[in-house]
């Protein structure tokens, strides 16, 4: 069933989307995540209720279902010194302890690295931060939004310089939900580095060193050459010295994306596909060096030929076509795609309102084939007693902690 | 009422646990709950709310808490007087 982590207890004391989605991740593949919430007030992202101008219901809260899936809820209160101490107790029982708070919230509340240690010195310790955990901004908060699209060059980089400014990010939790897989990635290598060699290790993952490492490539080359590469404002044909690579307006509004980057032996097939078989006998696109130097004018072809058809005729009729290309769709299409079924990137879970059951999307990674099974995210607190009892903590005690109001 | 019991509506499908226990029936769909029940009948209109699967819900006094295991047409009281969902109140926020 995939569950490659079964058996692996994470402590997840984090907030909104970015670290609780790598204890996500950990939930999808198997590992029993206990998430710590603010007993009264729950995960702070419980009331981002007005998501990109749509209103959420609180039951069906598809941004706190996406990181949060697979897992329990604990309500624990670690500003109280008897939380603390619940929280070390479970922390002894846990493999892996996971969070975003800030330095200067993790020493007053006292679950840094050396006190979740002293409790478990074994425990590997995630932090997720927005600059990372160096550095004279190591105690400053952040979100995507600014840590991961706006001071790391990709806003810059995907903004065509003719537009009156940046691009926003434009997708919730986009940086958030990269760099949780990030996150997972290195707590999977820390466990496999304990088993081996019996030595925990505390790991870092900052928004921005998610953007760093996606933009890696531009960035690199930016280094390199001084130049920085940025987007084209959007047009019908290519914008590179390459014909073939560009986007290409249909009759009806819509867009195909070529991305041939390597048109060696595809030039005739192209041609054929865009019902324009001639132009492949022209010696200005005889082979790639002169189809490079006639940029402009195979593009122009292109152009008008993909003018002629609606969308729905070059969905079909390039799917014979031998070089790279792709319909531009909406998320709403994608959804509908046999290939997204057919490898099961939707996932259904229970919805809390008892109503028709939630989609959500399922971790990049899939094992031996399986589609992924697993839970709704929980209610703020749902698990408390039923976690604290598995984890040894009689019911005169879980009664005592709920009524001074260390737990819920 | 132990903590940890297991409560059964005789009405609908809901499901409870027992957190907190104080003096006083509780009743789903207007009927009192018990450790044994096959539901049959249909809940009191007045009390045909439903209850929603992972809610805590409470008395005005929170001398009793109940913890929703599985969700159904009726809806909780505590003689007669309906019980409220223990919601997280967190801070506003917006994208």
């Amino acid at each position: 069933m995939g569950k490659v982590m079964e058996g692996v207890r994470v402590l997840e004391v984090a907030q909104f989307t970015f670290v609780p989605a790598a204890g996500a991740i950990l939930a999808d593949w198997g590992a029993d995540v206990i998430k710590i919430e603010h007993p009264k007030r729950g995960d702070t992202q419980r009331g981002f209720l007005n998501m990109g101008g749509v209103q959420l219901d609180p039951l069906r809260h598809t941004l706190m279902e996406h990181p949060n899936r697979g897992k329990r809820s604990v309500g624990l209160d670690f500003t109280s010194a008897q939380g603390q101490e619940l929280l070390y107790e479970l922390a002894r029982q846990c493999d892996v302890f996971l969070t975003n708070y800030l330095p200067h919230q993790r020493q007053k509340y006292k679950f840094d690295l050396e006190h979740i240690r002293a409790a478990n010195p074994d425990i590997i310790y995630a932090r997720g931060s927005a600059w990372g955990d160096k550095g004279p901004e190591r105690d400053v908060g952040g979100f995507d939004g600014t840590a991961f699209w706006s001071r790391s060059g990709i806003a810059d980089c995907f903004s065509p310089p003719e537009l009156d400014g940046p691009l926003s990010q434009g997708m919730q939790a986009f940086g958030d939900s990269i760099g949780g897989m990030f996150i997972a990635g290195g707590i999977s290598a820390a466990l496999y580095h304990r088993e081996k060699t019996g030595e925990a290790k505390e790991l870092d993952v900052s928004l921005l060193s998610t953007a760093n490492w996606a933009s890696g490539a531009n960035l690199a080359q930016a280094m390199e050459t001084g130049v920085i590469t940025r987007n084209t404002m959007p047009q019908s044909g290519s914008a590179s010295k390459n014909p073939f690579m560009g986007n290409f307006r249909t009759s009806d509004g819509r867009t195909i994306n070529l991305c041939l980057v390597s048109p060696t032996g595809l030039i005739a097939d192209t041609f054929a596909h865009v019902g324009r078989p001639e132009a492949a006998n022209d010696p200005r696109f005889a082979d790639v060096l002169s189809l490079v130097e006639n940029a402009r004018a195979a593009s122009d072809i292109l152009v008008e030929a993909f003018a002629q058809k609606p969308f729905a005729y070059w969905r079909e009729h390039l799917r014979t076509m031998k070089g790279q290309w792709a319909p531009i769709l909406t998320l709403l299409e994608l959804v509908e795609e046999e290939q997204v079924k057919a490898n099961d990137h939707v996932i259904e879970v229970e919805a809390a309102d008892g109503g028709k059951p939630l989609k959500l999307v399922r971790g990049p990674v899939q094992w031996d084939h399986e589609p992924l099974e697993t839970t709704r995210a929980p209610q703020a607190a749902e698990h408390t007693e039923l976690v604290l009892m598995e984890m040894g903590i009689e019911w005169d005690r879980i009664e005592q902690l709920k009524s001074d109001g260390a737990i819920a | 009422m132990k903590p940890g019991t297991r409560l059964k509506s005789t009405v609908c499908t809901t499901e409870v646990m027992v957190i907190r226990a104080g003096q006083g029936t509780i009743e789903c769909g207007g009927k009192p709950m018990a450790e044994a029940a096959q539901p049959e009948g249909e809940p009191d209109a007045a009390h045909a709310g439903g209850t929603l699967i992972g809610k805590r819900y409470i008395d005005a006094a929170e001398t009793f808490e109940l913890l929703c295991v599985k969700p159904g047409k009726g809806s909780l009281a505590v003689d007669g007087v309906p019980m409220s969902t223990k919601d997280a109140k967190p801070l506003p926020a917006s994208d």
